[in-house]
């Protein structure tokens, strides 16, 4: 409990650092995020909106309402594209992205492990060798280009996969399980691209914890009790290997979120991503900054739930 | 035992796998002759028109579900837009032209069946003037004094002066519920405009039939429209497609029926493909560099027509626009029936452009390649904005063009509100940027001098064309001032405080089954409730006209 309390007080701080910065970052950008972009709106329609946005005020009169409007209410402010709450846009975006995000973990953790597996059965064969040489090329290859490629082969080619979106036109249309099944046949293409890359070095790593817990006197015990190869490493090995695999989950979901931002834009999956990529384009502050502290969130969350849980694996974590 | 479990988990995965892959392969099924999928980037956050925001993509939506008293005809070339009835059956001006009286189409009805009337009318006016809701179109409401109910289907709007654009200003909007938003006092209608969505009743051709936030808006045939024949179909989706390529992607793999939005570098994987038909319309955009005169390299015209010289402007449309775009020579665009055809662009001359630069006294006395004119260098920065891809290759042939005559364009790309706020501060020296042309020809606060610090980003002034902006926008019939025009046309040619650079064009593709489809630069969907699959047999009911 002693580690939780620090490290939810680490968080709170952080949490504050995190928003002061994106505030000051964005609200002090050159340029007038209410400025209109067509001709024939007067310049005054600019000043009207800017009163009733609050932006005539002082910056840090507006940070001080702005930060009390959300310490108090969780009222991030109205959209300045689409006059809704801020708020209610992330969390609409928000299922999406924690859905693609947590199936593209998924997805990084059984090709990752299992490609580690097979390259560990027989290290410095050819199949070791692939294993490698394939995990470096997929961390080395942009997500947006795989996706790219991904839509266009695999999409538009082949016709394997929907080539955007979350769902089918008119899906509300559909029953419970087709809803599940037209999603999923959305879903797996992206969160697939997305796990790629992580993937990699999840094979990496498991393929050297593997191949290290073979030699080491557990591994050789269970060898000589006749277990099979196949459960010597999933179960004795992968239980070696599990608490560094959950601290590379706990890395991994920064890089998840940033690269959903990628993922969605080119799948068109209506997550927090384009949400953030669209308030982005369009200066619209209140929901960049409610979107950077969700991802803040987010990822705050994660790290902490990963030291949690590998406190827990491993109690000698508490101890230091 | 363990063995047979991982076996059967493998087995389970593999069936699971097959099915969701097999789901995604399903596309191939018999097509619905009553719906249509369109996919389009808009964002439609409320129905309420005075609180969104002011994009072309929302209004192609909205006007589906409401309309307007008249409506504005797509053809320009002629003369100034016709006005067609619409839910105005008729009008007439008084004899001074600051009365109009408007007699609202008795079949005009809301979804909800009752029927459309003048106090709708008047609502809707007292909406779209009230500082509260700042409508970001409340100018054109400015001269309209009064709207007076004369009777249920007859309304009276009273002007304070006699203007050309008078029916475009009663027009401009469409018409409010009153009995569905009375309720809501104007002071709250930014605070939530979701309560629109709760209380949505529509006089269009279509009516809001489901909607998921951000993605997908079903739009169903409203039975209440007043021409009961239309719409043809009974549905349309429209899909937010946010990314350009993807709703390519989605059009080519059968996901879609129209895409609007299509780029000119995507167009080819489009043309010629097999049931799929690309149209490109003139969206009355213009695209230009302005020339900040306040700086000491742009402020003689002798120097600005030099760089319009140097400047390949046709080598820079076949490169970036494939064809879908043409070399501009006037802001009033060639399809505008003011536009003046005897206007040709300067042509590409790179010797005569140096001869002229020359004769300004533009020479390169250091011989480092670059000119000079009292001891200042032709060096300045020519901006555009971030993530404007057309218009960053643009400025980079640009500078290569000018480079060639000896002067020194340094490409920068600045963020849109940033620059925005620069061109209208003077704070810049030269900048591409592109605007929509107004069928209302008011060029005032483009290039009048009393605009500088406003859309006069050149910071250009000249007495003449003051006067003809003025005499124009005083004639109570635009097509008399044609002279002025072609005039202006040609002082803006010849003192170039913008380059024109292209006339631009929409790109939109769909199934070629699908019929009627006519996108124009006021809609990509202005006749959606025309349109219909071929296959589908439409034939007008027996009780149409």
């Amino acid at each position: 409990m002693g580690l939780a309390r620090v490290r939810l007080a680490a968080a709170a701080v952080l949490f504050l650092i995190v928003l002061t910065l994106t505030f000051a970052a964005v609200t002090l950008a050159p340029g007038d995020p209410l400025a209109p972009t067509d001709p024939r709106i007067p310049p005054e329609q600019a000043e009207r909106l800017r009163a009733l946005y609050g932006l005539d005020q002082p910056l840090p009169a507006q940070y001080l309402r702005w930060l009390g409007a959300v310490a108090l209410s969780w009222d991030w402010g109205q959209s300045y594209q689409t006059g809704r709450p801020a708020a209610d846009l992330l969390l609409e975006s928000l299922p999406p992205t924690l859905l693609l995000a947590g199936s593209a973990l998924l997805a990084q953790y059984v090709l990752g492990i299992g490609l580690g597996l097979l390259a560990a059965r027989r290290p410095n064969s050819w199949l070791d060798l692939g294993v490698r040489a394939a995990s470096l090329l997929v961390y080395a290859l942009p997500t947006f280009w795989v996706g790219l490629m991904a839509v266009l082969v695999l999409g538009v080619g082949l016709g394997l996969a929907p080539t955007g979106g979350m769902t089918s036109a008119a899906a509300f249309e559909l029953g419970p399980l087709a809803t599940v099944l037209d999603v999923l046949a959305h879903l797996w293409l992206p969160a697939l691209v997305l796990g790629l890359s992580m993937a990699g070095d999840i094979a990496r790593y498991t393929r050297t914890s593997l191949i290290e817990f073979q030699s080491t006197e557990a591994g050789r015990a269970a060898r000589a009790r006749g277990l099979s190869d196949t459960r010597i490493l999933l179960v004795h090995g992968l239980s070696h290997a599990g608490p560094r695999l959950v601290q590379m989950a706990a890395v991994s979901a920064p890089l998840l979120l940033s690269g959903a931002i990628v993922a969605e834009a080119v799948f068109s999956w209506p997550g927090m991503g384009s949400t953030t990529l669209q308030a982005i384009q369009a200066r619209d502050v209140p929901v960049v900054l409610a979107a950077t502290a969700y991802g803040a969130v987010l990822v705050i969350a994660a790290s902490l739930a990963a030291d949690l849980l590998l406190a827990r694996l491993d109690p000698r974590i508490v101890a230091e | 035992m363990y063995d047979d479990s991982v076996l059967s988990l493998r087995r389970l995965a593999v069936a699971g796998l097959a099915a969701v892959v097999g789901w995604g392969c399903s596309s191939e099924t018999p097509r619905d002759t009553t719906q249509v999928r369109v996919g389009l980037r808009f964002d439609y956050p409320t129905p309420n028109e005075l609180i969104a925001p002011p994009t072309l993509a929302y209004a192609a939506i909205n006007n589906q579900l409401f309309l307007s008293l008249m409506e504005e005809q797509g053809d320009f070339r002629a003369g100034p837009p016709a006005w067609a009835a619409s839910l105005a059956e008729g009008w007439e001006f008084s004899d001074d032209r600051l009365q109009l009286t408007v007699r609202l189409s008795p079949d005009a009805k809301w979804s909800d069946g009752r029927p459309v009337t003048a106090e709708d009318v008047r609502f809707t006016w007292l909406a779209q003037t009230d500082a509260s809701i700042a409508w970001s179109y409340a100018q054109y409401k400015g001269a309209i004094v009064d709207v007076e109910v004369i009777d249920s289907h007859t309304a009276r709007f009273h002007f304070n002066a006699d203007l050309p654009t008078a029916l475009a200003d009663v027009s401009t909007g469409t018409i409010l519920p009153r009995h569905a938003w009375e309720p809501r006092p104007f002071g709250e209608w930014r605070s939530d405009p979701g309560w629109f969505f709760e209380h949505l009743v529509t006089n269009g051709p279509f009516r809001l039939e489901s909607r998921t936030a951000g993605r997908e808006l079903v739009l169903g045939r409203n039975p209440n429209h007043l021409e009961p024949e239309l719409p043809r179909l009974e549905r349309v989706i429209l899909r937010a497609v946010p990314d350009s390529t993807a709703l390519t992607n989605q059009l080519l793999a059968g996901e879609l029926d129209f895409a609007y939005g299509i780029t000119a570098a995507d167009a080819n994987r489009i043309d010629g493909r097999p049931g799929l038909r690309l149209t490109a319309y003139s969206n009355r955009q213009y695209t230009f560099v302005v020339w900040n005169t306040r700086k000491q390299w742009f402020e003689d015209a002798a120097t600005r027509r030099a760089l319009a010289l140097a400047i390949d402007r046709q080598a820079i449309v076949d490169t970036i626009w494939h064809g879908y775009a043409e070399v501009g020579s006037s802001p009033i665009i060639s399809g505008v029936w003011a536009h003046d055809p005897e206007l040709e662009p300067w042509p590409h001359d790179p010797a005569a452009a140096r001869t002229a630069l020359a004769e300004a006294g533009w020479i390169d006395n250091d011989g480092d390649g670059i000119l000079e004119r009292g001891g200042v260098p032709f060096r300045f920065e020519l901006a555009t904005y971030i993530g404007a891809s057309a218009r960053w290759d643009a400025v980079q042939m640009i500078q290569a063009d000018l480079s060639a005559v000896g002067v020194d364009a340094q490409p920068r790309r600045v963020d849109a509100n940033a620059l925005n706020s620069r061109l209208q501060e003077q704070d810049f020296d030269a900048a591409a940027s592109g605007f929509a042309i107004d069928t209302s020809l008011d060029f005032r606060p483009l290039f009048h001098s009393e605009e500088v610090g406003g859309l006069n980003w050149a910071a250009y002034a000249n007495p003449e064309l003051d006067r003809l902006i003025d005499s124009f926008a005083n004639r109570p019939d635009p097509l008399a001032g044609r002279d002025d025009l072609h005039r202006l046309q040609r002082i803006l040619h010849d003192d170039q405080p913008i380059l024109v650079l292209w006339e631009s064009m929409s790109l939109a593709a769909f199934d070629e089954e699908l019929e009627s489809v006519a996108p124009n630069a006021l809609s990509p969907l202005v006749n959606l409730k025309e349109w219909a699959w071929r296959e589908s047999g439409w034939r007008p009911p027996p009780s149409s006209s």
